[in-house]
């Protein structure tokens, strides 16, 4: 029996996940998609989907298991690909992303059946519908955990400090908010749009900061470690968006855009060659 | 503005964002007052070329619709005239309150873009469909809902709107490519609903993209021997009366939207109708029943029966019942 | 002149260069050759040798050279 080091397990998932994207990405032609965004939350869907989360694949709606919402939505392709790690779907949905009338559009729709449990698209509102679930599973002495992953320009959005506020004082200890650190947004870097200091902010409102590099498996699965304070739990995760393509990193070009036929194999070669993830940043 | 034939085919080409972003940066150069806003949505908005000519006259309020609202008012208080851009949805739903309150109660002259209008995101999805827009916006009093008809309507409607003196709601539809429907230049004034095409057993009212679609449908509709009259909707408040009560010696009247049945044009002309004892009668065509799954733009129209083949269908059975 | 000539001339005019400077062009590599600059050269293109671009067609027009080959699907020849 080989024992595969779960550290390792999540790394070569997060290899493979990166192949998915970059395959339904050009699979979906003139529709485009959001690649930079998934790209960037990889290592931090690997992590969560593989070894964090109190999910059963073969029971997506048993009552006590863990919530994921992913708020930012844009981030779908990440999603997608990770569930499919995790046994979630089956390839054969995996590769129905952006089918016209599907069950995975460009920005998840919620479908229970598939384990999908929030619609996404709309900024800045999934930590809102997070502290509900946190508060009634608090309420009905339920112990699973609600996760919610947003993005960094998604906190531009005045609702989610609403629910930063509620989430403290009601001591939602079982929410924890992970925010994709990515540093830019539509229009380009979050600096130049409206600079934050993210992690001085989340202290401010009372809640429990970690800061990860998003991209490195070890720093964050101690970072997703138990929580054992009152407070809720922000995780601040530093990525790159397009990470693991040299000419989407850090680019604005590829928060939504086509994948050519030539862009494709361009990728899909470099991954090959650098094997995606590495130590990280 | 002068507009060419090449200008119009270029603006055609960009679709209605970017006809926008073009008209803007004209009116910019002569008028200093002009400043544009956005919630991250620069480039997407057709912004950019703008933003290059004059970087400190567009403000970035990051993803941040509510406060985009107000903080145009404000920037009116003092002369500027803001245009302030999102998707559709955003603009009418999330920040619905900020318009009633800002463009509505305190009336200040602000335009608001509301790009995306009917299904033009096409896979972003539901959250980003604009399909009851114009049902939020029309029952707030004092703002102005424009809504054009193709690429060079809309460089016309941006115009126009900077030139009126009043909140407005500028209503973008379709995708880049955008059928033409004015071949040239005309005349455009808010309020005025302008007759495409003249008929007497049908009158079709429409607006913004399924403008070219209805006039798509008259055509199938005339094939078979009815005579449809096709009247452009650019205004949809205030709304011009005087076009309604020029179709009521048709048999029968239609209203095609890219929105909810509930609360937009169908609506607006079926409040004009209801005041008066004698009128045919009306169907109104446009966006109904549950959320469907996303899909392509084209494939959407399919599904909510919006293209050029339901519409005539539609209509024609409708007519058979009429008369 | 040659549909190359009119060719060439339409990018001159558009973005306002000089002819020698077409050769390599390709989108984005100059300012005036911005998402507008775009659809007016494909406008101008259009109105210069009458015909009528499909959508895809537009998007994938990234650069003369390119274009040379988008042009002849119209049956413009050079």
């Amino acid at each position: 029996m080989i024992y595969i080091d779960i550290i390792k397990k999540c790394e070569m998932a997060s290899l493979s996940m990166r192949k998915n994207i970059l395959h339904l990405a050009h699979q979906a032609g003139s529709n485009g998609s959001h690649v930079g965004p998934a790209l960037s939350i990889v290592e931090i869907m690997a992590v969560l989907y593989l070894q964090t989360i109190n999910i059963n694949p073969s029971n997506p709606t048993w009552e006590l298991r863990d919530r994921f919402l992913l708020s930012k939505g844009h981030g779908a392709l990440g999603y997608y690909v990770a569930m499919y790690e995790a046994g979630m779907i089956s390839k054969e949905d995996l590769y129905s992303y952006e089918v016209n009338g599907g069950f995975f559009p460009g920005q998840p729709s919620k479908n229970l059946s598939l384990g999908i449990e929030y619609s996404g698209g709309s900024l800045g509102m999934g930590l809102s519908y997070g502290a509900g679930i946190a508060w009634a599973a608090k309420q009905k002495n339920e112990k699973f955990k609600v996760f919610v992953l947003m993005g960094d320009g998604e906190l531009n959005e005045g609702s989610v400090w609403e629910s930063v506020m509620f989430a403290k004082h009601n001591k939602l200890s079982n929410l924890t908010a992970i925010i994709d650190k990515n540093n830019m947004q539509s229009d380009g870097s979050s600096e130049d749009i409206i600079s934050i200091d993210i992690e001085a902010l989340w202290r401010s409102f009372g809640w429990e900061v970690s800061t990860s590099d998003g991209h490195n498996v070890k720093q964050l699965t101690e970072a997703f470690k138990q929580n054992n304070t009152d407070n809720p739990k922000v995780i601040i995760a530093n990525t790159i968006k397009g990470k693991g393509i040299s000419f989407m990193e850090n680019s604005k070009d590829w928060h939504h855009n086509r994948l050519t036929d030539d862009l494709y194999q361009k990728a899909l070669k470099e991954l090959e060659k650098t094997g995606g993830a590495d130590d990280g940043i | 503005m002068e507009f060419k034939r090449t200008i119009i085919r270029t603006l055609s080409i960009l679709g209605q964002r970017g006809a926008f972003g073009y008209a803007l940066t004209e009116i910019a150069k002569i008028n200093d007052e002009i400043i544009a806003l956005t919630a991250d949505l620069c480039t997407t908005s057709g912004l950019d070329r703008f933003k290059n000519a004059y970087p400190e006259r567009v403000v970035n309020v990051g993803i941040a619709e509510q406060n985009m609202i107000g903080i145009a008012a404000g920037m009116s208080s003092l002369g500027y005239i803001p245009f302030a851009t999102t998707f559709a949805n955003f603009a009418a739903l999330r920040s619905c309150e900020q318009m009633r309150h800002f463009m509505g109660y305190m009336e200040e002259n602000i335009k608001i873009v509301g790009f995306g209008g009917g299904f033009a995101m096409g896979m972003f999805g539901i959250t980003h469909y604009g399909i009851e827009d114009i049902a939020s916006i029309r029952s707030i009093s004092n703002i102005t809902i424009l809504s054009p008809a193709d690429g060079l309507e809309t460089a016309k409607a941006t115009i126009a709107a900077s030139q009126f003196k009043g909140p407005v709601y500028l209503r973008l539809t379709g995708v880049m490519n955008h059928p033409i429907v004015y071949k040239e230049d005309y005349e455009f004034e808010i309020g005025k609903a302008i007759q495409l095409k003249d008929g007497c057993d049908i009158a079709i009212f429409s607006t913004g993209g399924m403008v070219h679609q209805s006039l798509q449908a008259a055509k199938q509709l005339e094939d078979q021997g009815i005579s449809c009259k096709v009247v452009n909707v650019h205004t949809i408040k205030p709304i011009d009366k005087v076009a309604i009560y020029k179709a009521l010696d048709t048999k029968l009247i239609v209203t095609v939207e890219e929105h909810s049945i509930i609360g937009g044009l169908g609506s607006t002309v079926a409040e004009v109708l209801s005041e008066i004892k004698e009128k045919p009668p009306q169907l109104t065509i446009g966006v109904s029943g549950e959320y469907k799954p996303a899909g392509s733009y084209e494939f959407m129209l399919e599904q909510y029966g919006l293209t050029n083949n339901h519409i005539s269908e539609k209509i024609l059975e409708k007519y058979r019942e009429a008369i | 002149m040659t549909n190359l000539e009119k060719y060439i001339n339409t990018f001159v005019e558009t973005f306002k260069i000089e002819a020698s400077e077409t050769e390599d062009l390709e989108y984005q590599a100059i300012p005036a050759w911005d998402s507008v600059g775009h659809m007016t050269l494909i406008a101008a293109l259009e109105e210069t040798f009458d015909i009528m671009m499909d959508t895809e067609d537009i998007i994938n027009f990234s650069s003369f050279e390119k274009g040379k080959e988008i042009m002849a699907k119209y049956d413009v020849e050079f």
